[in-house]
Parts: structure tokens; sequence; C-alpha cells
């Protein structure tokens, strides 16, 4: 589909600029929220009035944008190519500057009303204000398909790649915690009604799970040459029935990989709601017995783009050939006493990332590196 | 009459209305262009309609056309002024 | 790649509640502006706005919508995308299957329920029916839940150029294999919040909005839904066909939030590209259903980029002059003008410009009349820049 040559992440982890995934950082009231870098070399006039979810997907662009300054947080990037379009995927961008103005119309009774956050209320934000901080003119689009917006992103700019060869793209997945983003989903159901670490995420057997947000960028084009990895294929689906998405995931394996392929890792978007566990139950029940099984939503919590973040943990996986301990679920082999040294490294290349919104929209992304990862279970 | 609290004020509101974080009251100069980039502090056209709110809402002063609204938004002297002539409040 | 055709479309506005409503409205140069409206906001009576003409319990009714958490936005987009389905002859067995995609757009989802909006983010409990119904996605989520899609499903948001974008997304799913067909359009209602919004920009006209007249006072908001249904040529056959999509392009102003650069850039490069894509010469493209918004800032604008593109622009038109700016809705509603102007062999009058812009000496259309029409062209330009142009061309 297309191939992923740079990747940024600001995440409730060490993931910016450097990643460092080996110490996790916990939730605080139920909420994992992101570690902001200070946006050095980003202009203050175009900083004062974004809110969090357009400042940490323009702060993890920028990296992947320009030349950086010597000194700054991002000396360290390489530089980038030339981007010939943007593309977002965000369930709610522009939510929380939505919910300001609505503050002033009701506050002020319809009267004379500050527009700027109403400027910045449409969820195309981001993808603008990286435009215009890079006078970038080319394609530019935002999709917002709730639980599906990065997917429908991936699928934009795959598409993309195959109309434009040797383009470059810049991919993004942005959500954020908000007054929207939260209350209304708290509301609803979605969130934990006691307090819960993210570190206790998968033992609590009740509804709901923890808020999280995020923004994850990629540089992709048509070229094999120098990348981290490779998506293969996305598919989504709409659906409240876990044999449905079971059956879509047996169709997938079936049909996409070719002969002699597997799965090395399945990556699980399990968020620690007991409603929704059927679904990723049914999924594991039907891979192979050999196929390990590592989890990610402890990492940055559960928002509409969390795909984004687990593209990116893939990625980063299949570069650092490392896996940190605590997002193994299942490791076959590494409770054997007598497969130890080399023979307990497990050759991977292949990740399968399977994600739910909400019990309802459904994806799987495949991933594969450009060299074998090894894990190490008992590091 | 004594404008310096007034202008004092002023900048403290700008900054606040504004968002203008990294700017303190002792950076903006009473001539100093608040519109442009370079010698001037950058604000732009949605800050010039944010500006005519602030003064609504603060000094009680209705300015209808954004054009008419330029002409006060030159500077902190030609704001005050403008204040200090029609304020209501 | 697959040549992709228009082989059906439905359409409610301001000027009828169907597709033959809207043709006659549009022949008889009909504006459905005007302040008689009844919404929930203190400029109901006092700003002109283009209201559908049919409340939310008659809607309800017609189309026989039990569910309260459904919204004017999805009733309204379920409205046109039926009478799409049944226009096109679309059969259940087609909509169900794999290779049908829904890809529509809006800007303010169900933000047309502002206060009760306010209200469940301010509480800690007992939310309302609405609580999935505010998103973006909600209105498409809801349609592919009724029709039981199960080919991809998007929801694009990039303001007022988003239904220009789904029907360009929409026509590239098909020409790159990833469905058979596609139903794409846009939806968007009549919202205190963009009302607010808008006018607080000092661009919501005080009267019925002049596209590209000299006097031009802003904007007048409007409301409504389009759908497109998008086939691929080779399962066309013998069915009725509109036009082919034939040519898009998406650029970007990269110059401000919310208003264009002097030049066009963008609305220039999205024309430009249009042309480019479907391998046309400037010379070529009959008509254009221009964004006119009515603002003082886009119509000169437009008007120049079109000059800069076109040297002598061909005949013109913005139907924001009917029905006013429906936002998430005007990149589908236009496209299913610039539709009819294309199979009628028509024009219709671009109302309320007496003056052109001093500088362009531009007028739209000012009168209906029969015009030969090979490739027409629509405009739908957004917030922060984003310009989107789409060609259709008439089918042989």
């Amino acid at each position: 589909m297309l191939h992923i040559h740079q990747t940024t992440c600001i995440s409730p982890q060490r993931t910016f600029p450097h990643p460092d995934l080996e110490e996790l950082h916990e939730s605080v009231n139920s909420r994992l929220s992101v570690i902001e870098p200070d946006y050095t070399g980003i202009p203050q006039n175009a900083l004062r009035r974004m809110a969090r979810s357009t400042r940490i997907g323009v702060g993890a662009a920028f990296p992947l944008l320009r030349r950086p300054e010597a000194g700054s947080s991002y000396s360290s990037v390489t530089s980038p190519p030339s981007i010939d379009g943007i593309i977002i995927g965000t369930a709610n961008a522009g939510m929380e500057e939505s919910i300001q103005f609505m503050k002033q119309i009701i506050d002020h009774e319809e009267g004379m009303l500050a527009p700027g956050v109403f400027v910045q209320s449409t969820p195309n934000t981001i993808a603008a204000q990286i435009s215009l901080l890079s006078r970038n003119r080319g394609y530019n689009t935002t999709h917002v398909h709730r639980g599906l917006a990065f997917e429908n992103a991936l699928l934009d700019a795959a598409m993309l790649v195959r109309e434009n060869p040797r383009h470059n793209y810049l991919l993004g997945g942005v959500d954020e915690i908000g007054a929207f983003n939260y209350n209304i989903d708290y509301l609803d159901g979605w969130y934990k009604k006691e307090a819960l670490s993210s570190k206790r995420l998968y033992e609590d057997n009740s509804a709901g799970s923890i808020a999280g947000e995020g923004a994850a960028l990629f540089l992709v084009n048509d070229r094999p040459e120098n990348a981290l990895a490779r998506v293969r294929a996305l598919a989504t689906l709409h659906s409240k029935d876990p044999a449905a998405v079971r059956d879509q995931l047996r169709h997938f394996i079936d049909t996409r990989l070719q002969a002699g392929e597997k799965i090395d890792l399945f990556l699980s978007g399990e968020n620690g709601d007991n409603r929704l566990l059927p679904f990723f139950l049914s999924c594991e029940d039907i891979l192979d017995r050999d196929i390990p099984i590592a989890r990610f939503k402890h990492m940055c919590g559960e928002y509409p783009t969390a795909s984004a973040f687990a593209v990116w943990l893939a990625c980063h996986l299949l570069q650092s050939q490392s896996i940190p301990p605590h997002i193994i679920k299942r490791m076959p082999g590494s409770t054997d006493p007598g497969n130890r040294g080399d023979k307990n490294t497990v050759a991977c290349r292949n990740i399968l990332i399977y994600n739910s919104h909400k019990g309802a929209q459904h994806s799987f992304i495949w991933i594969t590196g450009t060299h074998a990862l090894t894990t190490r279970p008992d590091r | 009459m004594e404008t310096a609290p007034l202008k004092e004020h002023l900048k403290k509101q700008i900054i606040a209305f504004l968002n203008l974080t990294s700017v303190k009251p002792e950076d903006i100069k009473d001539d100093q262009p608040l519109f442009g980039e370079g010698e001037g502090l950058g604000l732009d056209s949605i800050d010039s309609l944010e500006l005519i709110v602030l003064l609504n809402r603060e000094f009680g002063i209705v300015i209808q056309d954004p054009k008419e609204g330029r002409k006060v938004l030159v500077n902190i002297n030609t704001m005050v002024d403008y204040i200090e002539k029609h304020r209501t409040k | 790649m697959s040549k992709v055709f228009v082989t059906g479309v439905g359409v409610i506005s301001a000027i009828g509640n169907t597709l033959a409503e809207n043709h006659m409205s549009l022949q008889q140069g009909r504006c459905g502006l005007s302040t008689s409206g009844n919404l929930p906001t203190r400029y109901a009576g006092i700003l002109p706005f283009g209201e559908v003409g049919i409340d939310d319990g008659t809607l309800r009714e017609k189309l026989r919508v039990q569910d309260p958490g459904v919204t004017r936005t999805s009733l309204l987009a379920l409205h046109a995308l039926k009478e799409a389905i049944r226009d096109a002859g679309m059969i259940p067995s087609q909509l169900g299957a794999g290779d049908t995609a829904l890809v529509s757009a809006n800007t303010v989802g169900g933000m047309c329920l502002m206060d009760e909006l306010y209200r469940d983010v301010n509480r800690d409990a007992n939310g309302s029916v609405f609580l999935s119904s505010y998103d973006p996605a909600s209105i498409n989520i809801y349609l592919q839940s009724y029709y039981g899609i199960k080919g991809i499903v998007n929801t694009i948001d990039t303001a007022c150029s988003s239904a220009a974008n789904a029907i360009m997304y929409g026509a590239r799913l098909i020409r790159n294999g990833l469905a058979k067909r596609v139903l794409a359009g846009g939806a968007d209602s009549l919202s205190k919040f963009t009302i607010n919004g808008f006018n607080a920009l000092h661009i919501l006209s005080p009267e019925i909005c002049t596209p590209f007249d000299r006097d031009r006072k802003g904007l007048t908001l409007g409301e409504g839904a389009a759908f497109l249904v998008l086939e691929r040529e080779e399962d066309i056959r013998d069915k009725k066909v509109y036009a082919e999509v034939s040519g898009f392009a998406n650029s970007t102003d990269a110059f401000h939030p919310s208003s264009l650069s002097a030049e066009g850039e963008g609305p220039y490069l999205a024309m430009k590209g249009a042309l480019a894509s479907a391998g046309l010469k400037e010379d070529k493209i009959d008509f254009i259903n221009a964004h006119g918004t009515g603002t003082e800032n886009n119509d000169e604008v437009e008007s120049r980029a079109m000059i800069r593109l076109f040297g002598e622009p061909p005949p013109f038109l913005s139907t924001k002059a009917n029905i006013g700016h429906t936002l998430g809705a005007s990149g589908a509603i236009e496209a299913v003008y610039t539709l009819l102007s294309l199979v009628h062999q028509e024009v219709y009058a671009g109302l309320h410009c007496k003056h052109p812009i001093p500088g362009t000496g531009l007028l739209p259309i000012q009168a209906y009349r029969r015009l030969p029409l090979h490739h027409a062209m629509s405009n739908s330009f957004g917030f922060g820049g984003n310009c989107t142009s789409l060609i259709f061309s008439k089918a042989r």
C-alpha cells in the first residue's frame, strides 16, 4: 500500500522526540494525557490560538516538515524531503474550540462574540495549520470518521502514493482529551466510572476504558528504499457482532498473506472495557497458538485515532528490534525453560494491528518491517 | 489626564484576550504597530475582530464596521485615545 | 482505471425537497432565502436564512424514523440519500455488498442541537439521547447502519469544501478499484453555532446574499443535503447516466485560517489541477458553478482566479444566491445543480447580482437560457484554505 519513511509521535509516553518505552507512564485520574514538548521553532503567533489537538498535531508534524534549527528539540531529526500533501485523521479536532465558542454564545446571549475560536473550530484546523506553517499548497484533507478517521486517512494516502509515484505525503492521526471527547463519552459510558490506573487496565472486569490522546505522524511514499516499514494491507468494518469481525480477520489472513508469510505479532487494541473483550478474544481465538500477542492501550489510552499510535508503535518495534515487556500479553515459548538464548528469539517482520472503537468500528492494519525484529521476552 | 494606568491595563487585557503568552506588558511599546510582522506585534485580521470585542466588553464601545476598527487599532496610543473619547464604562 | 459516472442523485434544499422541485426552482430563478424562519436563535426573523421547508417531525414521519437520537442533519442526509438510491435503481443486495462505499461530508455534525450539546458537555450524569449524534461522523454512521453498508465508509470535514472532497474521494475509490459504486454527498443543517460564528467574523449578510455583486455584504447561511451515486463505466450498461466525473483536484491556499489570498493561489491551483486531471484545456469548460459565497473576500478572489486561469471565464453563477451557503452540503448540492445544467443543456440565472465587482467586470449568468454544455466545473473553497474543484462531463 505504502512505505513509511519517518515517524513522530506525541503521546502519554516518552515518544517524542526520542522514544524510550521501557518506563511506563501511568494515567492520572483515569486519563492518559500527552507529554507536550516545548514546541521550539513553531511561531508563537500560530501557537497561541491552538487548542491541544492542533498543538500536538502541528508539533508532531513540525520535524517532518522543515530543516530543524540547531539546538532545537528537533535537531536530531534528519532533514525531510518536500511534502506533496497533508492527510489528517481526527475524530474531534476543533471540538474544544467549538465548546469554547458555544460558551461565548451562551454567556453573551448571541451578542458580540470573539471569532478566533470559531475559525479554529473546524476539524481541518490541524491540516490547515500545518499547510500554513509550511506554505504547503498541495493536497490537503481531513478525515473525521470517528474510530476509522485514521484508517480512512491511511487509505487516502495509499491511493495518493499509487496515483502520484515519487510524491511524499504527510499522514497523521490526532485526537485530544477534552470537554467534548471526555465528557460526552463519559456520559455515554465509554470511560471507567471508578478511578483506575492504566497499569491495571486489563485486569479490571468492568465497562469503559481510560481516556487517552495523541498525535502520530508519518512521512509516506511509494519507495521501498530506506523505508522504516511498509503498510501492506488495511481492512475496515462496521459491525457490532464479534463473529463478523472474526470472519473478517480470517478472510484478511487468507486473502492478504502470501504463501509462506505469517503474522509474527498481533497488536491488539484491547482497552479494558469488558463489553469489547469478546471482539478481541474471538480474534485471538483464530490466530495460530504460536503467534505472540501484544497490547497498546495502556500506553496511549482510548481515543478514536488510537490506531495511529499503534502504527507508530509497530514501526518503532520493527526498528528498535525489542519489545517492552509491559506490552506483551502472550509470548509463546517464553515459558519453555529449555528455549533460551538465540533459539528463544522470534524473527518478527509482520505485525497485524487490530483495533476496535466502541465495538462498532473495526480495523486491521498489516505492517511489514524492512528487517527482522527479534523478540526478547526475558529482557 | 494620566493615561499610563489605562495603557498598562489595556496591554494586560490584550495579552490575556489574545493569549499572547510569550509577551509581557512592558514588551509592548505605546507606538508599536499592533499588526504586521517585524516591527509590529504580529496580529492579524482575526485579532482585529477580537480586539473590537475586547473594546466592547471592557469599555462598552461599539464599533460596527471592522474597517472603522482598523483605524482605531493602530497602536496602544490610538486605542487609548479612542477609549477615552468613547468609553461608556 | 475505470471511468466514473453519476447514475443517480438526490437533493433537499431551501428551494425544494426533491430533485424535480430543485430543478423547477432553478429554472424559475426562485430564491429560497428569507427571514420567515423559526430557528432557535435571536437572529430568527432578523437575518435571512435558507431553511429547508420541512420540520423535524414531518421529516421523521415521512422517513419513518423512530430513533429519538437522530438529528435534523441525519434526517436531511437520509432524505437525499433515499432519493439518490431510488434514482439510480440500486437494489438492497448492491447496498449491502462489500464493494459499495459511503462517503459523505458535513461541517458541524449534530451541532444543530447546540444547546443540547452544551448541556451534555457540562453535566455529570443523565446525558441526553443525542450523546452519539453530535460528532461529524454520526450522520454517516447512522446512514451506514440504516442501509447495512459493508464497504468503505468515510466522513470528510474540510469546512466548506467538505462535500466536494467526499465526491473526489468516492471517485478515487472507484478508480483505485476499492469500490464498484459509491454513495457520495454531504449534509448540514442550520445551527445557532454557525450563525453566530459567521456573524462574529462579520461575514453574515444583513440582507439576502448577492454573490459577485459590487455591493455584496456577506453570505447567507442555508441547509440541506445531496447525494450522488457514482458507478464504474463497466457496470452501467443501459442505465440512465447524468455525467462523467471527469476531473477533480484539491489544493491549499496556505495563506490565512479564514480568508483567501489576494491572488487566489488555492482556488487557481484547484481549478487548474482539475483541468489537468480531466485532460482538458481551459477553453473546454463551458460553465462554472462558482463557490461564490457573497463575501467581499471570496467573490473577488474567485473572480481573479477565474480570470487568471481562463482569461475570459465561461458563463458562471453562484447558486448560493438561491439556497444560501449550505457549508458541508454545498459541494454536493452544487454538484447536483451542475449535473442538472449538463443533462438539460441549460444554465440558470445567477440571482441578485446587478453590478460587477470593479476591476473584474464579471457578471454571473443573468437569465435562464439553453446552452450547449460539454464540460462543467463546480468550485468549493473552505476555511483553512482548503480548495477543491470538480469537473463533470456530458455522457455520450
